[in-house]
């Protein structure tokens, strides 16, 4: 599988810190950064395939950064991730084209798996796209 | 089968099927004028004659009732997607029409603060801030009705990835259960192991099994228990079914809940567009969804999903 540039929003920084030099270490190219806001100035600037975004932060929370997220980049995709489990925010979620559900504490293994699903699946949309271009 | 042989006898003017009584009548006159029985041959060529054209006649009528009948679907047909529609327009009006009301009255309240005296009473700042959040926060609820309509309209096209169903249903389900657990609603498991994994699109299942389990939670109330099951079905497809212990569905609503705004929750509380959204998803995954339910013992929702890819 082609590198993949990976982006995890969460304003628990010492989470954040973890999770990213765990997937650091299995050789995931990843950025971490601690605010919905700060996220969606980042992806001005960066393109990334998949971000993990936590449901529930001050300020911009996650069902918000994925709306604008999703108005920027729709071909990116976004795995929510949540502390608290809450039914609504996981319906609203699915239904504003977030990918899947994870969570906290997440396993790291099963965390990869789901980026990688995440990935595959933005390779098919941009495959399909570029085949209905050529057309 | 007698679809398309009616057919044929309507676009071709003679056929043999149809006509076995007039040939034979007509082979026999020919026998007979061999034999020199010309009385009796010009019998069979009456017979002949006759059997033709009642044939014919008889032929015409059938082809002309099936015509009817293809209309006469048509229209229902029709009909039926104008009652729909109908319905569905109400729907939206109804929707659409109580934040307008709101709006309506708060934007008199803001024209009557403006007039200068008003402005100066104690209050008036902080009022017309009140005023306005409302406005928004109605814009905010027909913006997201008109977003779910569309998602309703839009074709999404499903991108087909290969998915283990119990892991995402599992998925799922831990998502509810915390919330379940405070309602004392137990979450049951009954998952058939090595089920051949399913092409589908994870996203779009996902939002439909979710979909079906909050409905589930929201029929129980508080107390009762929600059975997941997969099965492997008839061999070509994955069957998941979801049984709750709730209120159930009155016979007369089981037809109308997979329609788009029908809802029996209060307003406000639900846009009535979870199971129709749910139900063209399933559809477009090639697979089905049905229902079965009891009042006051409860609901089962089954998804089909083909293995195979379509």
């Amino acid at each position: 599988m082609k590198d993949f540039r990976v982006l995890i929003v969460d304003d628990e920084v010492d989470f954040l810190e973890t999770i990213v030099k765990r997937l650091k270490r299995r050789k995931v190219d990843t950025t971490g950064i601690d605010s919905g806001i700060k996220a969606l100035e980042l992806l001005e600037k960066e393109p990334f395939d998949v971000v993990i975004l936590d449901v529930r932060m001050p300020g911009m929370d996650g069902i918000e950064t994925l709306k604008e997220m999703k108005k920027k980049r729709p071909l990116m995709e976004v795995i929510m991730l949540t502390g608290h489990a809450s039914v609504e925010s996981g319906v609203q979620g699915m239904h504003y084209g977030a990918f899947d559900y994870v969570m906290k504490p997440a396993d790291i293994d099963e965390l990869l798996g789901k980026i990688h699903e995440a990935y595959e699946r933005k390779a098919l949309h941009e495959n399909r796209i570029r085949e209905k271009l050529t057309i | 089968m007698k679809a398309i042989l009616l057919n044929e006898s309507s676009s071709s003017s003679f056929n043999p099927y149809f006509h076995a009584a007039t040939l034979l009548a007509a082979a026999l006159a020919v026998c007979l004028v061999f034999f020199g029985d010309f009385l009796f041959a010009a019998a069979a060529l009456v017979v002949a004659f006759v059997s033709f054209l009642t044939t014919r006649h008889l032929t015409r009528l059938v082809a002309k009732a099936n015509e009817q009948k293809s209309d006469l679907d048509e229209q229902l047909i029709q009909s039926q997607k104008l009652a729909a529609i109908g319905e569905l327009s109400s729907g939206i009006a109804h929707e659409i029409n109580n934040p307008l009301a709101i709006m309506g009255q708060e934007t008199e309240w803001i024209k009557h603060l403006l007039k200068a005296d008003n402005l100066q009473a104690p209050g008036a700042t902080e009022e017309l801030r009140d005023s306005l959040r409302e406005i928004v926060d109605q814009v905010d609820r027909c913006k997201e009705i008109t977003h779910k309509l569309l998602d309703f309209a839009r074709k999404k096209e499903p991108l087909i990835q290969a998915a283990d169903v119990n892991k995402l249903i599992e998925d799922m389900a831990r998502l509810v259960e915390k919330e379940a657990a405070q309602k004392n609603i137990q979450i049951l498991r009954e998952y058939q192991k090595n089920l051949p994994r399913v092409p589908t699109d994870p996203p779009l299942l996902r939002q439909v099994v979710l979909n079906i389990l909050n409905n589930a939670a929201y029929a129980i109330g508080k107390g009762g228990a929600i059975t997941i099951a997969t099965r492997l079905s008839g061999g070509d497809a994955v069957e998941l079914a979801f049984s709750d212990t709730g209120c159930g569905i009155p016979k007369e609503q089981r037809d109308r809940i997979f329609d788009p705004f029908f809802t029996t929750k209060p307003p406000g509380e639900g846009t009535g567009l979870g199971l129709s959204i749910s139900h063209s998803i399933i559809v477009k995954l090639g697979g089905r969804i049905t229902v079965a339910s009891e009042v006051g013992k409860g609901t089962t929702f089954t998804i089909q999903l083909p293995v195979g890819l379509t």
